[in-house]
């Protein structure tokens, strides 16, 4: 019975320690890990608050949402990046190694945008052809009224958000064999502008020396090139919401960080990049 | 002046020629160069073909390997038990080695393989392939060997906040895989998941006299069918179905429910109920006897400084032990011995006994319910209380007393001897056969509730290394009747422990705690 209680007292001040170390004060380091197509915005977030919180430390990098979301998961990450929701087995795992479902927070508005090079006659597309295209089917620019010349596919790697949005939401199926995958956006852009029968996907925010493709929503309706307006008033039809994910509600530095984010200032840094504002 | 202009005159007429040959010497090395450059350029083009050739190759082989995927855990532990049954009671173990093969060869169809690596033992996981829909993404089938469809089942010893499933999972899941099929319907949109699964239906399931061992001549006593076999043509159905609801950033709450409607060849003619009252004789040992449950679950999750859940499930309904024909004994013995005059006789009985056991159907219930608290990322204390009563139907006073006794005198053969008469020697015999037929059950060790505390805390050092301590203290409900001298009936088969046997009297309670050490290694 001594010895009972004395294994209670030491069980009661074991655990009182492990509480105590939990809850110390941590340093002001932000770590902010995930989606490339969110990369050059968290990194102008980053810029601006530690200019005027020159006490916190935000340190940024890319890799992919799948990337960013191992890292909350495996906890090398405070803040990850996704411009895709969690998957359902991704938030299993947050459950089982952290009793949580984590914390989703909408930061941004992004539409997805087709890129084709400035030489290209075709000017629009529907969401049919565009995933026509990038499955396979469709392999000539002629079957979409342009140029007699094989059409030349640039996409995302699949550890990419970016790449999961526009597998669901446009090819519904799998991407063709010969779409060859870039590591971000702004890879993509460049293999475009370089490629006269090229097309490429990604955030709107890389678009520069390429053009941008209208997109229609069926063969019968208008189409829409994405802008602040169309994806606004929910127009363009290929618009997703960029994200935040912490583990847990986030406190202290974490919070205000996140705080600032989605504050008028932190917002408008949003539209100065080429995203679009959630507020 | 003659001289220099003749001078100035040749030197007109060799120097346009020397211009002209180092020009064209510089022409023909500038060619020469050119040649070589092209040569270079050429072999380098080549090269870089080459290059480009087996670089494709490599990717080709490398995106094979990509659909290849490895992931597994080792725990190996140490474990301290307070039980007197037990020796040695403490020693290190490895208790998990597994490494799961993935191979998806192409997008949504999914080959799994795991085996269970144990020192001197392999054995086979999981094996099963998953097909996905492609178009909706909703709809998986599953066929082979894996986990069947229930909460704690499904929740990997490799997350789980204590050491051990609760003890009604362990009980009405042994082995926690069974061997059928699976679809599993899951919308990406709505968070709702249904499975629905048919199996063998008696996966890890110890059945005595299962089969008959032509090559021994004997019933395989206690043989463990239907890990890779079925024991019957009975095929058990189980569905569930769960829900998620999301409380924004508070947290969220899953409910769901499942149910088992099944069957087990009874494998004897008698049933008994669960008070072991007598049920019904079937028609045949081939018939079945019933596996019915259901059960509810819940796993809420909130954000109370950190993460925090509260999860259980209460299942009950009834469950079936198979009975079995029993092997005969003999037992011959020289019974009398008569001499008359020159004529002896002798009397041998044989006596044949047949044990045989009825099948059971229990009424079961169970339930358990943990309590998780993460404390920062690498902290996480855990207290779960679970209760498992195998038999409703039996107060703990009835427990050793209810039984099923029935001896069923059979195939007495008349009396037969034969005599000889004779001088010296004489010899006779006579042989008289009996068989009787012994076939009871009686309620014990196997009908006695318990109820167990478990206290973990897990501290991960890295996202793959977690060490777990934990204090588990199943209790037994005290039963049976006291006799005037304090002994139980109600007690085990006798264990020897360094040659002192002994046994449990269940009227007490057991003390059976166990202390675990625990290391892990994911990867």
């Amino acid at each position: 019975m001594k010895s009972s209680k004395k294994l209670a007292l030491i069980a009661g001040i074991v655990l009182v320690a492990v509480i105590g170390f939990a809850f110390m004060p941590a340093p002001k380091k932000i770590t902010v890990k995930g989606s490339d197509t969110m990369v050059i915005l968290a990194q102008k977030w980053a810029e601006i608050y530690m200019k005027s919180n020159p006490d916190v430390a935000i340190q940024v990098t890319g890799g992919g949402s799948g990337t960013g979301i191992s890292a909350l998961i495996n906890g090398s990450t405070d803040i990850c990046n996704s411009s895709r929701p969690l998957k359902s087995s991704e938030m299993d795992k947050l459950k089982e190694r952290y009793s949580s479902l984590g914390v989703e927070i909408p930061c941004a508005k992004d539409g997805i945008t087709i890129f084709l090079n400035e030489g290209n006659a075709v000017s629009e597309l529907s969401i049919k052809q565009l995933g026509a295209i990038f499955s396979g089917k469709i392999r000539n620019w002629k079957e979409v009224g342009g140029p007699d010349a094989e059409i030349r596919l640039y996409g995302r790697e699949n550890s990419s958000g970016t790449y999961v949005f526009f597998q669901e939401k446009v090819v519904k199926g799998d991407y063709a064999a010969n779409c060859q995958t870039l590591p971000g956006t702004a890879a993509v852009v460049n293999a475009v502008s370089k490629d006269k029968n090229g097309i490429g996907y990604g955030g709107a925010a890389y678009a520069q020396g390429v053009k941008h493709c209208k997109v229609k929503k069926d063969d019968k309706s208008r189409a829409f090139l994405a802008t602040a307006e169309t994806i606004a008033k929910g127009e363009y039809p290929i618009t997703r919401y960029l994200y935040m994910y912490m583990r847990n509600r986030p406190t202290g530095d974490v919070k205000k960080y996140v705080d600032w984010i989605l504050s008028s200032e932190g917002q408008k840094v949003v539209n100065e990049v080429g995203y679009f504002p959630v507020k | 002046m003659k001289k220099f202009a003749m001078f100035i005159l040749m030197s007109g007429l060799v120097l346009p020629f020397m211009f002209l040959s180092v020009t064209l010497q510089a022409q023909m090395k500038v060619e020469n160069n050119l040649d070589t450059v092209k040569q270079k350029v050429s072999t380098l083009n080549d090269k870089v073909a080459g290059v480009e050739e087996r670089l494709a190759t490599a990717e080709a082989d490398l995106a094979k390997l990509t659909k290849i995927k490895l992931s597994g855990y080792i725990q190996a532990q140490w474990i301290n038990y307070e039980a007197s049954n037990v020796y040695p009671n403490n020693y290190f173990m490895i208790r998990r080695a597994r490494i799961k093969f993935t191979y998806e060869p192409i997008n949504g169809i999914v080959f799994v393989l795991q085996p269970d690596f144990q020192p001197g033992n392999i054995t086979i996981k999981d094996v099963y392939v998953q097909a996905n829909d492609p178009w909706l993404k909703t709809f998986s089938l599953f066929v082979g060997k894996f986990n069947r469809p229930d909460y704690e089942v499904e929740y990997s010893s490799s997350n789980r906040e204590v050491p051990e499933r609760s003890r009604v999972i362990r009980a009405i899941y042994p082995d926690e895989r069974a061997i059928g099929a699976k679809l599993e319907i899951a919308p990406p949109t709505v968070p709702i998941k249904v499975q629905i699964a048919i199996f063998n239906g008696n996966d890890g399931i110890a059945i005595n006299n299962p089969v008959y061992n032509y090559g021994s001549g004997k019933w395989d006593k206690n043989a463990v069918v239907g890990q890779n076999i079925d024991f019957d043509n009975f095929k058990d159905l189980m569905a569930r179905v769960t829900y998620a609801f999301k409380f924004g950033k508070w947290g969220g709450l899953t409910i769901g429910t499942h149910g088992y409607y099944g069957q087990i060849k009874a494998n004897s003619l008698d049933v008994l109920n669960s008070d072991y009252s007598y049920s019904k004789t079937l028609a045949n040992v081939g018939k079945g006897v019933r596996k019915n449950w259901v059960g509810f679950e819940a796993q809420f999750y909130a954000d109370v400084l950190g993460g925090l859940t509260l999860k259980g499930e209460y299942i009950f309904g009834v469950n079936s032990t198979p009975g079995y024909n029993g092997s005969a004994s003999f037992v011959t013995q020289t019974s009398s011995i008569n001499s008359t005059k020159d004529t002896l006789s002798l009397l041998t009985l044989t006596t044949k006994t047949i044990n045989n056991a009825p099948a059971i159907s229990r009424n079961f219930s169970g339930w358990y319910v943990y309590l998780i608290k993460n404390i920062g990322k690498r902290n996480q204390v855990a207290v779960r209380y679970d209760y498992y009563n195998p038999n409703t139907k039996l107060s703990a006073d009835q427990i050793g007393t209810n039984k099923w006794d029935a001896k069923i005198p059979i195939n007495i053969d008349p009396a037969q001897y034969t005599s000889f008469a004779g001088t010296n020697p004489v010899i006779a015999t006579g042989i008289q056969n009996k068989t009787i037929t012994t076939n009871k059950l009686v309620s014990g060790v196997d009908d006695i509730p318990y109820g167990t505390w478990t206290f973990s805390y897990s501290y991960y050092f890295t996202d793959n290394i977690k060490f777990m301590v934990a204090y588990e203290m199943p209790m037994n409900k005290k039963v049976g009747i006291v006799d005037a001298k304090g002994n139980g009936n109600v007690i085990s088969s006798p264990f020897t422990v360094n040659n002192v046997t002994s046994t449990y009297d269940y009227s007490n309670q057991i003390k059976q705690n166990m202390l675990t050490l625990r290391m892990q290694v994911k990867f």
